[in-house]
């Protein structure tokens, strides 16, 4: 189920951020994970319901070699993670999409797996997009050690001590993700058949509850294999430094086109996220419990800040603005009004006059935080049923196709497409490997077989043919006319009813830095310490501070 | 360019299925396939992920959809669009080069006229004249049902379906197979609002050569490999760190 505009109330309505703001790369590449990002709300789920979450199986040698099952269990449903544990030669760790081997490898099971499903996921699974698996499973994934970090544990266990907190700080996590697929995946399981249960609704659901079981999986490998060295001198990990570790996930430019390529999703996270910051400004007066919490999230926020590095001269800069911003903040907050008139909105004007983009993603994120009972809600309209916006409205004029362009993509319209800079780039795919790549249209080959990524053109090149064709004739004539055109009508028609579906920038310019898209995507997943390898390679930490599974049984806070 | 049945390094859903094999594809694999396919083949973006709904929606119903799209895209391989398409006029929806209709165009164009004056309206009749790989008309025409509140009933010389809430359709389209096309006659009926009818079938599975084909089609879609992009994908800085 989607928002829809009209649907707001009233006076939250007044205080909703247009697309025109928000739906920049600038912007969006400033996003920070908030309490609507989807591992949060599998947590929150987790936590709520009565889930319980073991490790039937736990088959692995000295050497660190077998494989280890992990179960989440409620009356209705079972989920297993299946992992295989692997003994992997350093010259063949790699993070891209075409290394041939990993440390370890996984897939989330749907229901309990028989000794013949295990037997036939080992002969799967370890070998990742050169098998194949079943509707049965729900997702493929595959990590590799942080060597520094992994070893550096296991030795300090092995030898009846902690590991140094600040190495574990400055890695953040044993292993990193390098794919996680689902939505039918190598022969997985449909989207659309597991959509309907209520667990698995939010978006991209099995992909974090398997990110979140690997999270244990990494500890206990580490405690493993340490104890087999060390025998009884061996020690467990410390809950404390247990909890700051996530899993690393490693992500290339072929996340880059999903939110360009589901307009509908798009506008939904957009919306959810933006109509709970309109929710929080809207509200007259501030609790003092939210207060209070507020400035726990802000002390959160200025830790992580503190730990978070990058070499990337990008997001340097970007740090630096933001620890800045961050202690301006708590300057701010130290002698803030709150007995004023609408106070949360008053603090959010003051930011977007003051902080920089990355300052004012931030600030968004921890007005969110101490709001659950306000917001939460809003998790639950951020699926897409893409099936009911993709039949074409062929009954519409044309002119009323022209208008919608002119006022929804007068920032398509205004890019001038006859200068080099603006078309510098091109969005293919390489034959050698299938994934998506950028090529530089004036050196390299290939621009004719151009992907249908770079929207604002697409719009500008339909708005030439409309203003061409006879305003009271059909979209459905059009279409019969130019079909060339069908792509860009069908996104037209979508963004007449969703308003954010759009990246309001120019996907081929040759300025454009395709880490925005997927930092932009990673936040709403929960990601956090941004790390960009270049510009089109980011390293990020999932669940670092999250709770355990035991955490939560323990009420642990969220 | 050849595929290597166990390069596992190409960075998509690509099923590795050798002759005999029986090929299951999830709907996600089947659409995906066929509208990378049907752009090879010549289609505009927005047709190719038409082709990718019919394909998949007919995999859902337990039909093999991904070999009749093979097989059409085969036949229209080359041909111009104004050899393809169909021209909307009161008496009829024929090609105007009498080809036989590419099915993935005419079922698009059936739906983009359904709220229109010369679209199937309840009483009408309309001559389709020949379409190439009938099936693929069906996913275009139950959603039309379900969306409209309609039953329709293709005719052609020897045979007719139905498509209405009972999904009967299935086992004649099943009995009837392959042939490369059909001259059909369209008649509408108002039909009781109804819910889509959940297939009880698994999904279809497809063939090793359907494959093949289909990924040959798809391949064309692709930029070969340069060492400048090779560079570019990647991290510049090690992993094994």
């Amino acid at each position: 189920m989607s928002l829809k505009t009209s649907t707001l109330a009233h006076e939250t309505a007044r205080y909703m951020r247009p697309a025109t703001e928000v739906m920049h790369l600038a912007r969006m590449g400033s996003s920070h994970p908030t309490r609507l990002s989807f591992l949060r709300v599998l947590l929150r789920r987790l936590a709520s319901s009565e889930w319980q979450i073991d490790r039937p199986v736990w088959n692995v040698d000295a050497t660190g070699v077998g494989h280890g099952v992990y179960r989440v269990k409620n009356a209705e449903r079972t989920y297993n993670l299946v992992a295989f544990a692997h003994d992997l030669p350093p010259e063949m760790r790699s993070d891209r999409v075409i290394a041939t081997a990993w440390d370890a490898t996984f897939t989330l099971f749907d229901g309990d797996p028989t000794d013949e499903d295990i037997a036939r996921l080992a002969d799967n699974v370890p070998v990742q997009e050169a098998g194949r698996i079943s509707p049965s499973e729900l997702t493929l994934a595959r990590a590799n050690h942080s060597v520094r970090l992994f070893e550096h544990v296991v030795t300090a266990l092995s030898q009846g001590r902690q590991p140094d907190a600040a190495e574990i700080a400055a890695v953040g996590y044993l292993m990193r993700t390098t794919a996680v697929y689902g939505s039918g995946k190598f022969g997985a399981s449909d989207r659309a058949d597991i959509a309907e249960r209520p667990e698995l609704a939010a978006p991209f659901q099995v992909e974090m509850l398997t990110v979140w079981l690997i999270r244990v999986f990494t500890v206990d490998i580490v405690e493993h294999i340490a104890a087999a060295k060390g025998g009884d001198t061996a020690v467990r990990l410390d809950p404390a430094l247990r909890r700051s570790l996530g899993v690393g996930n490693s992500t290339g430019l072929g996340m880059a086109p999903f939110i360009v390529r589901h307009p509908v999703l798009l506008n939904n996270w957009m919306m959810a996220r933006e109509e709970a910051l309109a929710r929080v400004r809207a509200q007259p007066t501030a609790q003092p419990l939210a207060i209070s919490d507020l400035n726990a999230a802000l002390a959160a926020a200025v830790t992580n800040a503190e730990i978070w590095r990058s070499e990337h001269p990008v997001q340097v800069r970007k740090l630096h603005d933001l620890r800045r911003d961050l202690a301006l903040l708590s300057a701010t907050l130290n002698t803030w009004d709150w007995n004023a008139a609408h106070p949360w909105d008053a603090l959010w004007i003051w930011g977007a006059q003051t902080l920089t983009f990355e300052g004012q993603e931030a600030l968004l994120s921890l007005m969110l935080e101490p709001h659950g009972a306000l917001v939460d809600d809003l998790a639950d309209h951020m699926g897409a049923d893409e099936a009911a916006s993709f039949r074409i409205n062929g009954a519409m004029p044309v002119a009323e196709l022209r208008r919608i362009l002119e006022t929804d993509y007068a920032w398509a319209l205004a890019i001038d497409f006859t200068t080099p800079e603006n078309v510098a780039r091109f969005w293919y795919v390489s034959e050698e490997k299938l994934e998506p790549r950028l090529g530089e249209r004036a050196s390299e080959d290939g621009a004719t077989l151009e992907q249908p990524l770079c929207i604002a053109r697409l719009m500008s090149e339909l708005y030439t043919t409309v203003q061409n064709f006879d305003g009271t004739l059909s979209v459905a004539a059009l279409m019969l006319a130019h079909p060339e055109h069908r792509f860009a009508v069908r996104r037209v028609q979508i963004t007449k009813h969703h308003p954010y579906a759009e990246v309001q920038d120019n996907l081929i310019s040759a300025d454009m830095l395709p880490i925005d898209l997927l930092r932009c995507k990673l936040a709403f997943f929960g990601a956090s310490q941004f790390d960009p390898r270049s510009d089109r390679w980011v390293r990020i930490n999932l669940f670092a501070g999250a709770p355990f599974p035991d955490d939560i049984k323990a009420g642990g806070a969220l | 360019m050849s595929i290597e049945p166990e390069d596992q390094t190409r960075g998509d859903s690509m099923p590795f299925f050798s002759d005999a094999q029986p090929a299951p594809l999830s709907c996600n694999e089947a659409a995906s396939m066929c509208m990378k396919a049907a752009r090879g083949a010549g289609m505009s973006w927005g047709m190719a992920e038409e082709a990718g709904f019919a394909a998949a929606w007919l995999v859902s119903h337990g039909i093999d959809g991904p070999s009749h799209l093979r097989a059409h895209l085969e036949r229209a391989d080359g041909r111009d669009w104004a050899d393809l398409c169909p021209t909307v006029t009161p008496d009829g929806w024929h090609n105007a080069n009498g080809q036989p209709a590419c099915p993935i165009i005419l079922g698009a164009t059936m739906c983009d006229y359904a709220d229109l004056p010369e679209g199937p309206k309840t009483g009408a009749t309309i001559a389709l004249g020949p379409v190439s790989a009938p099936i693929l008309l069906v996913p275009f025409l139950a959603e039309l049902a379900l969306s409209n509140a309609l039953s329709f009933k293709l005719a052609w010389d020897g045979g007719a379906i139905c498509i209405d809430k009972d999904a009967t359709w299935r086992e004649t389209s099943l009995a009837s197979g392959d042939v490369p096309h059909l001259a059909l006659m369209l008649s509408v009926q108002a039909a009781e609002p109804h819910k889509p009818f959940v297939a009880s079938t698994p999904n279809a599975q497809t063939t090793a050569a359907t494959i093949a084909a289909l990924n040959t089609f798809a391949m064309r879609t692709t930029v070969p490999a340069t060492e400048a992009s090779r560079a570019g994908a990647g991290s510049t800085l090690s992993d094994n760190d």
